[in-house]
């Protein structure tokens, strides 16, 4: 992020959609001007103050009945109890995301300084709630009141903001005084205020102009209308403010000011029409076609109208139109301006009635305007409404702009403006921004068939910025499981390389102002590294990738770099490493407010799998639920370890059957690590049951693999007698130097396990103390637990073992091993029954079993779980993570 | 689902147009306006284009079919 003006910098990714000293951004936050023509209406004046004592004052009115510019008056000329921050809430502004940083951006720039802990939102789509807690807690410290006037709500429709909007007033105390302007009722529970007498309502007919206000506001026009006139318009308007400025305008412009309120009275028209009819054609025929032209635009730059206009005097037509009061407002000290949204509507009537061919001929125009001043942003959605999508698809590659589909706040809003574009559009730049959509969507396969298509196009030709973009999406696309055969990292080192070559080629200011794309860049390799089964070095890429991802630029790809690190860590055995990166991304992606639907799951996943490993299944269970709630399901590296984990406590259960329908639930994995991984987790489930030769062909089918791949391979022969083959095995990769922690302490557990079937207890004891070693400082303890009977008897034969008997409970001097066999499911469903202190008989009747069945079941709970009473097994079940 | 939308005065042929998907009918000092609408959304959008256009709704109901 850039630095500079912090109301710029604080509107996050906002910032780069409106670049520094952007009059839009500015112009949201500027209290409008109040006309000079403008009457006060004190029992309009004193109500706003009576109301900004009490937490909620709500203005409606339908359009142009005076909501904006009351409100500005009170701010300009009435005692307020502290700072008015104002904001002007546009159509883009719909998105939670948006409209929560315009609110924080808007609190920065009127000086109501609130400390960077609040965040700020991340993504366009959605606010995480924990911004809004932060928030609330803030303005509640606040050392005086503060008036938030939030004009235009009407155009944030639906409860996402509204239920945000009424969270914080709620929980901010009485510091904040909001005042809400709306066209129609904001979606807020009104009545709730009303019954609590916390709420001020300024409604439509308290808006409406008296007769003496109405004459008020003719004279101040230069008028000196009869008593006749006055009531003649006041009714005729039934005091509509704009209608009667409308009046005022078309007054001033007549030969014969009474001569136009009787006809006016007379008409049969409705008002609006007739009067803006009357105002738009006195206009001279330059400045009609001005005002019709820059219909198409929300605010009017006086070069961008001589664009539509093909004419050299928008600047003195646009300022006479101000000086005039004809609809036309000035935007803060800016050369913008903006039209009455009434007026601009009726504007836009007559162009589509008039000139129909011409409305996608003046978007297109205004498209390469915005796009030649450096405004992407306003260019695309000018494009988007031209239906010129060669040219917005263009315009994202060609400004190297494509990343933000993928990181940026902006994903959202862009995802959503290409939704439109037709899907067989011919050209490199459409293809590649179909490409970067799917990614965005995790569809990492038909994004790989877009890619195909505009590599296709490209050939060995095409500028730099469309092969950049072309091999970055390339390889997010193999590191998103989509690339198919790069079973060994080589294809993704070149695409890596190839990418570097290719952003030295592009300009150097350019590629400044999108580190989004280093960082994609390296996240993209790391993933395919990982894909492909490198474990260490994708650890090394991620964290290589960290150094680039700054959380202030790049939070969510941080989040995700630190998520697939700690998951790395955490299948590497490096359980302390993989819990810290874990919360840190955690941590990361609650302080920059990515919402939960985005926040990477793998940093749950990590944890899940820390847990498991350390021997707390319900912390597993708990953190898994979460990382499947975070849906990055389309991932296949996290797709497979969701899984693998999944079945893992399923078995931990006893339901081994479960355990292998999740495992064949998991589709399209067929080959490189994931498969591998699939398939040792399969061998699991099958030794569980017994099936040692269903083990040995579940990881012969995958073929030979890497360490983990051999050592389930010898823990299957071992489990069959073939003792030998297993020995064989572990010393085949024994002392090798990518082995993870995990697996060394299983090679040494296999090892003690086959000198127990030795007879050699004494080697058993030793080797099962160098596994404890190594185990011991990440306290990893699944292995012990997973070894089996062999390893239970082994402790309980040998007294010499009681520490590591110790250690491996947790409880330094209780003699229960934690090692605990699977449970049958039929058992568990004893074990529950007990747990509510149902007697045996009322066992045996819920369970439709005999009552020496159940105690058969409740002896063999007894015996698996160490203990001799019913109580201490459902103790110990619990601590065990059981029930 | 047809509707018909009650309008104080009449209009001019161009704010007319802004609802090319209604007939229009003068009667004194109102005008009717009426017409498919294809759902909820199509409704409230009419709506919104009836105040963005300042014209109030006297009355609105859905015709038999």
């Amino acid at each position: 992020m850039r630095a500079g003006n912090p109301a710029q910098a604080r509107s996050g990714g906002v910032e780069r959609l409106t670049p520094t000293g952007d009059p839009l951004l500015a112009a949201k936050f500027a209290i409008p001007a109040v006309p000079r023509t403008h009457v006060g209406r004190n029992r309009l004046l004193d109500r706003l103050t009576e109301g900004t004592k009490g937490p909620l004052t709500v203005v409606t009115g339908p359009a142009g009945a005076g909501k904006t510019t009351l409100a500005a008056a009170w701010a300009a000329t009435c005692p307020s109890p502290g700072p008015v921050v104002w904001l002007t809430a546009e159509n883009d502004d719909s998105a939670p995301g948006v409209f929560w940083t315009y609110v924080l951006g808007a609190f920065h720039c009127h000086q109501v300084p609130l400390p960077d802990s609040v965040g700020i939102p991340s993504h366009t789509g959605d606010v995480d709630h924990s911004l809004l807690v932060r928030l609330a807690a803030e303005l509640a410290r606040l050392p005086q009141p503060v008036v938030l006037v939030l004009d235009g709500l009407e155009r944030v429709p639906g409860r996402g903001v509204a239920s945000g909007l009424e969270f914080v007033l709620d929980h901010a105390g009485p510091q904040l005084r909001l005042v809400l302007i709306s066209r129609v009722d904001p979606p807020l529970r009104l009545h709730r205020y009303r019954a609590e007498d916390q709420i001020c309502e300024i409604r439509g007919a308290e808006l409406a102009f008296t007769r003496h206000e109405t004459s008020l506001l003719l004279r101040r026009h230069g008028l000196s209308p009869s008593p006749e006139s006055v009531g003649a318009l006041t009714s005729r308007t039934e005091g509509w403010a704009a209608g009667l400025r409308l009046c005022a305008l078309a007054m001033q412009q007549a030969d014969d000011a009474e001569q136009f309120a009787r006809s006016f009275a007379a008409s049969q028209n409705a008002v609006a029409d007739y009067l803006i009819a009357e105002v738009l054609e006195a206009q001279p025929a330059a400045t009609r076609d001005l005002l019709v032209r820059t219909s198409i635009l929300d605010h009017i730059h006086p070069q961008l109208a001589n664009a539509l206009t093909a004419r050299e005097d928008a600047e003195w037509i646009l300022a006479r139109l101000v000086h005039a009061n004809a609809f036309v407002e000035p935007i803060g000290d800016t050369p913008w301006r903006r039209c009455h949204p009434l007026f601009a509507e009726v504007l836009r009537a007559h162009l589509h009635s008039r000139r129909p061919g011409l409305v996608p001929q003046l978007h297109h125009q205004a498209a390469r305007w915005f796009a030649g001043h450096d405004r992407p942003s306003e260019a695309l959605k000018h494009a988007a409404a031209a239906g010129d999508w060669g040219y917005a698809a263009a315009l994202l590659v060609d400004h190297l702009a494509v990343g933000n589909c993928l990181t940026g706040p902006d994903t959202h809003r862009l995802e959503q403006l290409f939704s439109a574009m037709p899907e067989d559009l011919p050209g490199v730049a459409p293809a590649l921004v179909l490409a970067a959509c799917a990614l965005a969507r995790g569809e990492a396969t038909s994004g790989g068939a877009y890619l195909d298509r505009a590599e296709q196009l490209l050939g060995s030709t095409g500028a730099p910025e469309e092969r950049l973009t072309c091999a970055l999406l390339r390889l997010l696309v193999l590191g998103g499981g989509g690339g198919g055969g790069d079973t060994d990292g080589t294809a993704a080192e070149a695409l890596a390389a190839r990418t570097r070559d290719l952003m030295e080629q592009v300009a150097a200011p350019q590629l400044q102002r999108h580190p989004e794309i280093e960082a994609l860049r390296r996240y993209g390799r790391a993933c395919a590294l990982q894909l492909a089964g490198r474990l260490g070095d994708a650890r090394a890429a991620f964290t290589e990738a960290l150094d680039v991802c700054p959380a202030e630029s790049a939070p969510e790809v941080r989040c995700h770099c630190l998520g697939r690190l700690a998951l790395a860590e955490a299948l590497g055995g490096s359980l302390r490493a993989a819990g810290r990166h874990a919360s840190e991304g955690l941590d990361t992606a609650k302080a920059y407010g990515v919402t939960p639907s985005r926040c990477p799951g793998s940093c749950h996943l990590a944890l899940a799998v820390v847990a498991a490993d350390q021997g707390d299944l319900q912390g597993a269970r708990r953190h898994l639920g979460l990382a499947v709630d975070a849906g990055e399901a389309h991932d296949p590296v996290v797709a497979v370890e969701t899984a693998v984990l999944h079945a893992r406590l399923e078995l931990a259960y006893g339901q081994a059957g479960s355990a292998l329908d999740i495992l064949d639930a998991v589709q399209g994995i067929h080959a490189g690590e994931p498969a591998q991984r699939m398939a040792v987790a399969r061998s699991a489930v099958h030794l569980a049951r017994g099936d040692a030769a269903a083990a040995i062909a579940a990881l012969q089918a995958c073929g030979p693999g890497g360490p983990a791949h051999t050592v389930a391979l010898s823990a299957a022969h071992l489990a069959a007698g073939e003792c030998d083959e297993a020995v064989r095995l572990l010393a085949s990769i024994d002392g090798q130097q990518d082995m993870s922690v995990a697996d060394q302490v299983r090679v040494r557990l296999l090892e003690a396990q086959a000198a127990t079937l030795d007879k050699d207890a004494s080697a058993a004891v030793g080797l099962l103390g160098r596994a404890i070693n190594t185990a011991r400082p990440e306290r990893l303890r699944a292995p012990f637990t997973d070894a089996g009977l062999w390893l239970r008897h082994l402790l309980t034969s040998t007294p010499e073992t009681a520490d590591l008997q110790s250690w491996l409970t947790g409880r330094p001097g209780d003699a229960e091993p934690l090692v605990v066999e699977h449970i049958s499911p039929r058992e568990h469903d004893v074990l529950l029954c007990a747990a509510q202190m149902m007697s045996t008989q009322e066992i045996a009747e819920d369970l439709h079993l005999s009552v020496n069945t159940v105690k058969t079941h409740l002896n063999s709970i007894y015996r698996k779980l160490s203990v001799s009473r019913r109580s201490q097994a459902v103790r110990r079940a619990r601590e065990v993570g059981i029930l | 689902m047809r509707y018909e939308f009650r309008i104080t005065g009449r209009l001019s042929a161009v704010v007319g147009d802004a609802f090319p998907e209604l007939e229009k009918e003068s009667v004194p000092e109102q005008t009717l306006l009426f017409g498919n609408v294809t759902d909820d959304a199509h409704l409230y959008g009419l709506l919104v284009r009836f105040q963005d256009l300042g014209l109030p709704v006297l009355e609105m109901r859905r015709l038999p079919e």
